[in-house]
């Protein structure tokens, strides 16, 4: 079997989940014979009809507002923001609506809506954000954020069979840069965090994008003479947060790195880095290091936009300053 | 073919709808329960047994009452506003479990997280309201398109007072419920006043002008006359379930007290308020019910002693307990979907009809 | 040792202004301390009775290094014997200096701190830090550093059943320095102060890796003069403000170099070049000049000359020059081959204004010879930056803008 990218395990997890349960259906802006802005849709109009893959009029907060109605009538909608950045014209509707309707009203809202998000290819300010921090600081939203095609296609698993809102962060930039074997029948993901390097001088705590960036750095500080033994630690699942795991690397490691690609200001990262410093402080060897985009809009200019995004060789910059402090 | 014989064959004009006398002894109990229980509620309000705010819907209560009323079991309601209390009063939402959510007190209806009329009974059918006007209207076309795909002859009903359709979410509900010929009856509140703001201070175009240029069918009512409103809901059901789109039923009405209890509401012409207090819709119905032999007095005995029973529990009720304070912000089981328990009294459906 | 800047890493204590047992009040001057950059006296942090001096005159030690303690007033007596590694309670004045002064271990102002995990390893092993070689920034033993030290470190005896009596006898005083020896020639060597020393560095380092070249323009000052006067200032900020204005149009001068890159700004910092007479000389920096009228000039560098004589710069007052002016001429010289303050590529020299008689010529082209304040406006500059034409050009256009001034 060929390896499958990251953009073809969300597909083929929409196409398994709309074979397996009928109440699965799709909408979202040219979602349907064009297959979406990214073609992760691509092919399932054919196959299940434009009733189940339902373009929509340019409506974000209708586009959230009827998954909530169609959801609590019994059906499971997937909607799609053709970009992340887009969601803001559809908050309200998620976050005052669905993630507060089973508090108020024990009435569950099983919907997911996926968000392509993430920088570096010159989106510029309107397609190329992280809002995961919006949703993770807005009671009774799940929030998910990939790295892998297995965790993609996994982990949407999890959030359409999720009895509540779940937001799957997508990252644009993986959608072809990553691929591998995939089991040939799957499997949901849990909601937790996955060690995706195990190391002892140094955990670095990233999701998304930033766990390949992580991993990169991690092998350049084994390698470069460094010799360092660097543990990355993808997160995963952003709500609900996998604290245990953080903490447990943290205690073998001593020393913290937190990553996110999002803006600064009460980011995923400003979570885990106050997690940390409340519940492993007798643990730490050093201080609670944390990289991310500053609190900017995204640039577009090539340049403007690499100096931006955490790299690499930035992360692999302060993971070296942390290993020798 | 004669004249005659194409009048036999013609589909029955839906708005010409048949209540019985027992129909009308039930609008006159709602319209009835609704005024007791928010002038009760205003009633405890004032003696410090309500926290927060208390809104009613004193004027429009002809609106809520009928338009449930057209509804069968099947057709969910999202979301009765706060002028619209009567819609969950129809559906059978329980007096003293009512009261204790007022009151933050423990109840099966919000557990103490919600106040005022921001609760649904999800068991009935009746999605709880949020603050966000019109958000609902969203939602409810989400419902209508539910039944739309699967092949459902079900409508969804929402609430909305003319000040909501300035937002752009009432737009979007519009334009897409037109788009798919969705199954949904809007039912907008005409009662002059969003807040303190005029109408001339929200809109150039009238709501319905602007439904109508969606591709919405609109039928305006009288919205102080509860048979009128029930007729025209119940026309509009049948349109939806017809497969002929989504309907507007203009109800046109008054704001008969303030925004909230905490709101005197002065900014509004006491002449303007005058003339509408002649207009009464409970008044007026009591006539009418009366007139088709319904025991008026026996009824509003009944509705008293209801009430008077309902507060009475409410008051021994503790309050919402602060254990439970981090429970229910996600689902942890099965997600259940609406219900369809919820009472729909018009003999109609007495038979089948479901 | 209190924090100075960004750069200062190390300080020597050259006096102190209190003895063991004295009262020191609030911001009462504790000691002095001398720096590469600046010598600065160092407010106390706390009023109390000093109790102990835990650096010695002419020791040089590192920034956020406890450097004395002071019992509070209503405080418990301090022992005399250095604090343990885990910080303690006590008010210690180890960082005297202004507001946000991290140490360089980023653990805050006091003293030689460790990280949670290597305080609860060290209370689980009972482990003296002191014993265990710290590998971290600026020697803090890290947690590795104590992993190595107990798989090295044999099982603690068992505890003597008695305590150890904590009498210490005092190191012995240390030998009276010997007086300097004279040479033959009736000499006496002395070692250069620490600014001198790095004064010289500094101006060796430029002479060794620049290729300074000299070039000079007279320039009439009467307008200067009658405009100063006007003003109530000294020529200086009348002419550092033509300077900064006349940079606008050289770029190339405004800049620093390094190697073969060289940078080239937007705003001025500007150098001024100050005497301390027989103590050497310091280069305060107005920092964006640029936004500066000549009174807001002359109010600067009155503010940075007074309190570079009174040794109260602070090293960011001396850091960030991108160009800089010195004025022997008000000592009297007229002429000099001033030294570019590398990494800037060029050092204006405002010379003596004197009275000379110059020829002059009218609007008919008549000529005659008139007095006139004139001044040697000579520009040291980096023939690896730029040429001479450029510096000619560039000292011409000051001088029309100088005898423009009205």
């Amino acid at each position: 079997m060929a390896p499958t990218t990251y953009l073809q395990a969300i597909g083929a997890g929409l196409r398994e989940e709309m074979r397996r349960d009928e109440r699965v259906f799709v909408m979202g802006e040219d979602v349907g014979a064009f297959g979406g802005a990214f073609k992760v849709t691509d092919g399932l109009v054919d196959e299940f009809g434009p009733a189940r893959v339902r373009d929509t009029p340019i409506a974000e907060a209708a586009i959230v507002g009827t998954a909530v109605g169609a959801a609590i009538a019994g059906l499971r909608p997937v909607c799609e923001m053709q970009f992340a950045d887009f969601v803001a014209c559809g908050f309200d509707q998620l976050v005052n609506v669905a993630g507060k309707m089973h508090y108020r009203l024990g009435l569950a809202v099983p919907l997911v809506v996926r968000l392509p998000v993430g920088g570096g290819f010159s989106g510029g300010p309107f397609h190329s954000q992280n809002p995961e921090a919006w949703f993770m600081h807005a009671p009774g939203l799940k929030v998910v954020a990939p790295s892998t095609p297995a965790d993609a296609r996994g982990l949407l698993l999890s959030a359409i069979r999720d009895p509540n809102p779940v937001v799957f962060l997508e990252h644009k930039h993986l959608y072809r840069r990553v691929k591998e074997e995939l089991p040939e029948v799957a499997s949901p993901t849990p909601m937790t965090a996955r060690i995706a390097r195990a190391g002892d001088d140094l955990t670095i705590v990233a999701y998304g994008a930033m766990v390949h960036a992580a991993l990169e750095a991690a092998e350049a500080l084994g390698a470069d003479g460094d010799g360092a033994s660097v543990e990355v630690l993808d997160l995963r699942s952003l709500v609900p947060l996998d604290e245990e795991a953080i903490l447990a690397s943290v205690r073998k490691t001593s020393k913290v790195l937190v990553v996110d690609e999002a803006n600064a200001t009460c980011a995923a990262g400003a979570q885990v880095a106050a997690l940390v410093a409340d519940r492993a402080f007798e643990d730490l060897d050093g201080p609670v290091r944390r990289i991310a985009t500053p609190d900017i809009p995204i640039p577009f200019s090539p340049p403007l936009e690499q100096a931006a995004l955490p790299s690499a060789s930035t992360i692999a910059e302060a993971a070296r300053e942390l290993l020798d402090y | 073919m004669d004249a005659s014989a194409a009048a036999l064959l013609a589909v029955p004009d839906a708005r010409e709808v048949l209540l019985t006398s027992e129909d009308r002894r039930r609008l006159w109990e709602h319209l009835l329960l609704m005024r007791t229980v928010e002038d009760e509620g205003i009633k405890l309000y004032k003696k410090g047994k309500i926290p927060g705010s208390f809104y009613d819907g004193r004027g429009q209560e002809a609106i809520s009452v009928g338009a449930a009323f057209a509804l069968s079991a099947q057709d969910p309601i999202c979301s009765p506003l706060i002028r619209d209390l009567g819609a969950h009063l129809v559906r059978g939402t329980d007096l003293t479990e009512l009261f204790r959510h007022y009151m933050g007190r423990e109840n099966a209806l919000s557990r103490g997280r919600e106040g005022n009329v921001h609760f649904g009974d999800r068991h009935l059918g009746v999605v709880g309201m949020v603050s966000m006007l019109p958000d609902m209207v969203v939602v409810a076309v989400g419902l209508a398109m539910a039944f739309a795909m699967r092949g459902e002859a079900r409508c969804a009903l929402t609430f909305f007072g003319d000040g909501a359709t300035s937002r752009g979410d009432w737009h979007e509900a519009l334009n897409w419920a037109a788009i798919d010929r969705l199954p949904v009856v809007f039912v907008l509140e005409d009662n002059h006043l969003a807040y303190s703001t005029p109408q001339s201070r929200q809109f150039a175009t009238h709501p319905a002008d602007r439904a109508e240029a969606y591709g919405i069918a609109v039928e305006r009512v009288d919205g102080n006359d509860v048979e009128a409103v029930h007729a025209a809901v119940a026309g509009a059901r049948e349109r939806c379930l017809a497969g002929e789109g989504p309907v507007l039923v203009c109800a046109t009405t008054m704001r008969m007290h303030g925004h909230g209890a905490h709101d005197d509401a002065r900014y509004v012409d006491p002449e303007l308020l005058d003339a509408w207090r002649a207009r009464d819709p409970l008044e007026r119905y009591r006539v009418v019910a009366a007139e088709h032999g319904v025991d008026v007095e026996a009824v509003e005995r009944d509705v008293r002693a209801a009430v008077d029973a309902a507060v009475a529990e409410a008051l021994t009720t503790p309050m919402a307990d602060a254990a439970t304070l981090m429970d229910g912000v996600f689902c942890e089981g099965e997600a259940e979907p609406l219900g369809v328990g919820g009472a729909a009294p018009w003999s109609a459906y007495d038979e089948g009809a479901r | 040792m209190p924090h100075m800047g960004t750069s200062v890493v190390e300080g020597t204590i050259i006096g102190w202004s209190k003895q063991v047992g004295d009262h020191v009040d609030l911001d009462e001057t504790l000691c002095e301390v001398t720096t590469d950059k600046v010598d600065t006296e160092c407010p106390s942090p706390a009023a109390g009775v000093l109790a102990e001096i835990l650096v010695d005159v002419g020791e040089t030690v590192d920034v956020g290094t406890v450097v004395a303690r002071i019992e509070v007033e209503g405080g418990v007596a301090t022992p005399a014997t250095p604090a343990g590694p885990v910080a303690p309670a006590r008010a210690e004045a180890a960082a005297p200096a202004s507001n946000g002064a991290a140490a360089a271990n980023g653990n805050g102002a006091a003293g030689p701190r460790v990280s949670p995990v290597v305080a609860r390893m060290a209370a689980v092993h009972d482990l003296d830090l002191a014993q265990i070689p710290g590998t971290g920034r600026g020697g803090r033993v890290t947690k590795k550093d104590v992993l190595a030290f107990l798989d090295r470190a044999p099982e603690p005896e068992e505890r003597p059943l008695h305590s150890e009596s904590p009498y210490r006898p005092d190191d012995a005083p240390p030998a009276p320095a010997p007086s300097p020896p004279r040479d033959d020639l009736g000499g006496v060597p002395q070692p250069l102060s620490r600014i001198r020393q790095a004064i010289g560095r500094a101006m060796l380092a430029s002479q060794l890796t620049t290729a300074t070249c000299h070039t000079v323009v007279e320039c009439d000052m009467s307008r200067v003069e009658n405009r100063r006067r006007d003003l109530g200032l000294t020529a200086l900020p009348l002419v550092s403000a033509a300077v900064v204005e006349t940079l606008r149009g050289f770029g190339q001068l405004n800049a620093t170099l390094d190697g073969t890159t060289i940078t080239t700004y937007e705003r001025v910092h500007l150098g001024i070049a100050v005497s301390l007479g027989d103590d050497g000389l310091i280069v305060p920096v107005i920092h964006d000049a640029q936004d500066l009228s000549p009174q807001g000039l002359g109010t600067r560098i009155k503010d940075l000359a007074r309190r570079a004589r009174a040794g109260q710069l602070v090293p960011d007052d001396v850091q960030g020059a991108t160009f800089t002016i010195t004025n022997p001429g008000a000592f009297g010289a007229t002429i000099a081959t001033p030294i570019i303050n590398a990494p800037q590529v060029a050092i204006l020299d405002l010379e003596a204004i004197i009275r000379r008689p110059v020829v002059i010529t009218d609007d008919d082209n008549n000529e005659s010879i008139a007095i006139r304040p004139m001044v040697n406006l000579v520009l040291g500059w980096d023939h690896r930056a730029i040429d001479g034409v450029y510096a000619a050009q560039f000292l011409t256009a000051l001088r029309r803008r100088l005898e423009a001034a009205g």
